[in-house]
């Protein structure tokens, strides 16, 4: 108590002299960064192609589907298993992009709100009339959606019958039609949107304002990384927000198995972005390089080095979990925590530190949780 | 510690001695010790009753859930619900149905604000009642429709879906913040922290002479001041220690002062105002009322901020929502803005005793908030938010920024 005037007055005068320094380098900031360049870096190698990849993969299952819808068989349906699977791990590259057409959709959430509700899923089944289009329909299709359709309805040889010989069949065949076709044509309508125009746009928005897709382009990065991985894929099912685990919200709930090598493919997802490694193994610029140019340093390390060794630390907390992350969540929950915990670290790192360093301001809030 | 302890009495001294003076010289001044809790008692029996508050509380949380029962609620259901008699079978929990308290009687009804304005008290309940009517009427025939400009059904808000009228509005919130402000702020710093409430008939004398009320172990002087605490701490975990779990009690004015405690530009509201009803209670013990009206005016003060704060914040959070084309989500701030908004009403001048804001300047923000275009909300402009939340701030000492803050 007796120390507390003179302490405050260090302070305040600490303060002052931060303040001086600051000001100095705030009107001559070091920002000589090639911004169009990493944009166009971006698009070419990471967002296009990511697309393409989808679409691609959506086809396959689309096809897929058609042939499981007209003859169900144990061959036809793990044909179908496999092609969902590989548009699944395609949709983990460029689900961190939610931006332009994206956004308009709400994309994330029409191809991955999880956990799936099945009770109104089979509802709407049972009536044969559904509209995907309605946002109280979020929860009953996308990948999550298929996931239940293909694993969870029963055994192999119970499925199999729910398409083939149930009263239903032609509902649940029409069902899983329609949520594979809507995967494909909003994915098609984003990547449109890219090839016709709004990649120009996109790369000559070079401003560092809000607006600008620097700004846009990273914001979506990282609230895809905080609340989407960090928080969907790990933090929610181990109960950091909840007080006790909640398996039952792990990804790929009915296919248990998959839910550690789609963290593992969207991990790694965010890391080649972060330091500029495209789909076909290309390197260009990229939030690293543009610290590394701002010469951005913390606690006397290269905060890029930071940030890409945190990455690291939490890809070997990764490494450790088993395949079926319910499995996982029920026998060792520790595990997943302490994953958890790495994953967060670099919210700090990028949110914080890396903002600052790059002066650009979050443009979400936080949800009021109402 | 001790001297933080010593501190508060000797601050309970001195304003007793600035006004002693002129008042009543041969009135015996009793210095107010600071209880640890809102514990107090009497012969060992505990003093403080709420439960007609707490009952209020729980029927109003009844009602905001039914109103997105578009299954099972109807418009007579959920008027029944909030205009509920004794005996109805309104709620799903069966202490509520036995009641023969309601909502409703209690909505715009302070005796400082209302007492002598059947006119507009009658129109604000009548408000409340057209809420529950367009929420069944118009947006329930559209509710699996998706909502366009002018056009009611369903509109995405992140991975939640929002029912909206043609306007943009989400009814239930609209209902759930007005009664924040109708309801549990008009009925504490408008009448039951109210000297006219009191001290109204004998009640001084009686407090000063330990006459109880009936066969109640309390006086009613006692009583008015623990009915006004009912409306913020009633559904507590832990009702005589309430401040740890702020915003977790309720969805109405609990849950808000929890949510400006959270913004560190107003830390420390939610003890402050627990500490005013815990020494203004123990005041009224020690019949110092100075010092309890002291505390009433703190309470006055902070709770009308507490409206304000949460006001500014939903214009401004959907004034972002807004400039990044989130419909869904600028709906849902701007639906509790608006409630918010009609909640101003009751906040209080604490200089003046009076409303802080008139009947038309609330009208002419709700107005300005619906009519920027044709279709409400899917019009508004973020200038229109910003001028709405700068008036507002205008009346405090916070800022639009801090107001609109979320850490």
């Amino acid at each position: 108590m007796k120390y507390t005037p003179f302490a405050l007055l260090f302070s305040v005068l600490l303060f002052l002299s931060c303040g001086g320094d600051d000001t100095a380098e705030d009107t001559t900031p070091s920002d000589t960064f090639n911004r169009n360049a990493m944009l166009v870096h971006w698009v070419d190698n990471f967002i296009q192609p990511g697309y393409t990849a989808l679409e691609t993969s959506l086809n396959t299952l689309s096809v897929a589907a058609d042939d499981f819808v007209a003859a169900p068989s144990a061959s036809s349906l793990a044909n179908a298993r496999s092609s969902w699977l590989n548009a699944y791990q395609a949709f983990q590259t460029v689900s961190m992009f939610e931006i332009g057409r994206a956004e308009q959709l709400n994309f994330r959430n029409r191809l991955n709100v999880y956990p799936t509700n099945t009770t109104e899923l089979n509802q709407l089944v049972l009536s044969g009339a559904w509209d995907l289009e309605l946002p109280s329909t979020i929860d009953v299709q996308g990948f999550p959606a298929v996931d239940y359709l293909l694993y969870g309805l029963g055994t192999d040889e119970e499925i199999i019958a729910f398409f083939a010989v149930s009263n239903e069949a032609d509902n649940y065949k029409a069902y899983f039609t329609d949520l594979v076709q809507t995967m494909q044509s909003l994915t098609a309508e984003v990547k449109s949107d890219w090839d016709n125009g709004f990649r120009e746009t996109y790369i000559t928005n070079t401003s560092s304002s809000a607006s600008g897709a620097v700004d846009q382009t990273v914001n979506a990065f990282l609230f895809y990384y905080e609340k989407a991985l960090r928080a969907g894929k790990v933090g929610i099912p181990a109960g950091v927000f909840s007080g006790s685990p909640l398996p039952q919200n792990v990804e790929a709930l009915y296919s248990q198995e998959n839910s550690k090598q789609l963290l593992e493919t969207a991990l790694a997802a965010v890391q080649n972005f972060f330091i500029g490694t495209g789909s076909t193994g290309t390197n260009g610029s990229s939030l690293k390089a543009y610290l590394d140019v701002l010469n951005t340093v913390k606690n006397g390390s290269d905060l890029s080095s930071l940030i890409n060794t945190q990455f690291e630390t939490a890809q070997v907390k990764v490494n450790r979990l088993q395949a079926n992350f319910v499995v996982q969540i029920e026998s060792d929950n520790s595990k997943m925590l302490e994953t958890y915990d790495e994953l967060q670290r670099n919210v700090i790192l990028m949110k914080v530190d890396m903002l600052q360093a790059l002066s650009i301001d979050v443009n979400y809030v936080d949800a009021d949780g109402d | 510690m001790k001297i933080l302890a010593i501190l508060p009495i000797f601050i309970a001294t001195v304003f007793v001695s600035c006004s002693s003076d002129d008042t009543t010289p041969n009135v015996l001044v009793i210095p107010v010790e600071v209880p640890v809790d809102y514990t107090f008692t009497r012969n060992n029996v505990s003093t403080v009753f709420f439960s007609g508050q707490t009952t209020r509380i729980l029927m109003a949380e009844e009602i905001i859930s039914a109103f997105n029962d578009q299954d099972n609620a109807s418009q007579s259901s959920l008027q029944a619900m909030f205009d509920h008699q004794e005996g109805a079978v309104d709620f799903g929990n069966t202490s509520l149905n036995e009641s023969g308290k309601n909502a409703r009687s209690k909505a715009a009804a302070s005796t400082d604000f209302f007492s002598a304005n059947a006119t507009e008290a009658t129109a604000i309940k009548v408000q409340f009642d057209a809420y529950i009517n367009s929420q069944t009427q118009e947006v329930f025939p559209n509710w699996n429709t998706a909502a366009s400009a002018g056009v009611a059904g369903q509109i995405a808000d992140g991975s939640s879906t929002r029912y909206v009228s043609a306007k943009g509005l989400e009814y239930n919130q609209i209902f759930a913040k007005g009664l924040i402000g109708a309801l549990m702020t008009d009925q504490i710093i408008n009448n039951y922290l109210s000297a006219s409430v009191l001290d109204a008939e004998s009640n001084v004398e009686n407090n000063n002479n330990d006459v109880l009320d009936g066969d109640e172990p309390y006086t009613t002087m006692e009583h008015k001041w623990d009915e006004g605490y009912g409306y913020l701490f009633g559904t507590a975990t832990d009702l005589v220690n309430p401040v740890p779990t702020i915003g977790e009690a309720d969805s109405f004015l609990n849950k808000y002062v929890g949510k400006v405690e959270s913004d560190t530009n107003f830390e420390g509201i939610a003890q402050e105002i627990f500490d005013a009803f815990k020494l203004g209670r123990a005041a009224i013990v020690a019949k110092n009322y100075e010092v309890r009206n002291a505390q009433a005016a703190i309470l006055q003060q902070k709770i009308s901020e507490v409206i304000a704060i949460r006001a500014i914040y939903y214009l401004q959070n959907g004034k972002m929502a807004i400039e990044n084309n989130s419909f869904g989500a600028a709906f849902h701030d701007l639906s509790e803005g608006y409630g918010f908004l009609t909640s101003l009403r009751f906040t209080r001048d604490i200089a003046t005793g009076t409303a802080l804001f008139t009947k038309s300047e609330v009208d002419g923000f709700v107005a300005d908030l619906m009519n920027d275009g044709a279709n409400g909300l899917w019009d508004v402009t973020p200038a229109t938010l910003d001028a709405i939340s700068e008036a507002i701030a205008a009346k405090f000492s916070f800022t639009v920024a801090q107001a609109a803050s979320t850490n």
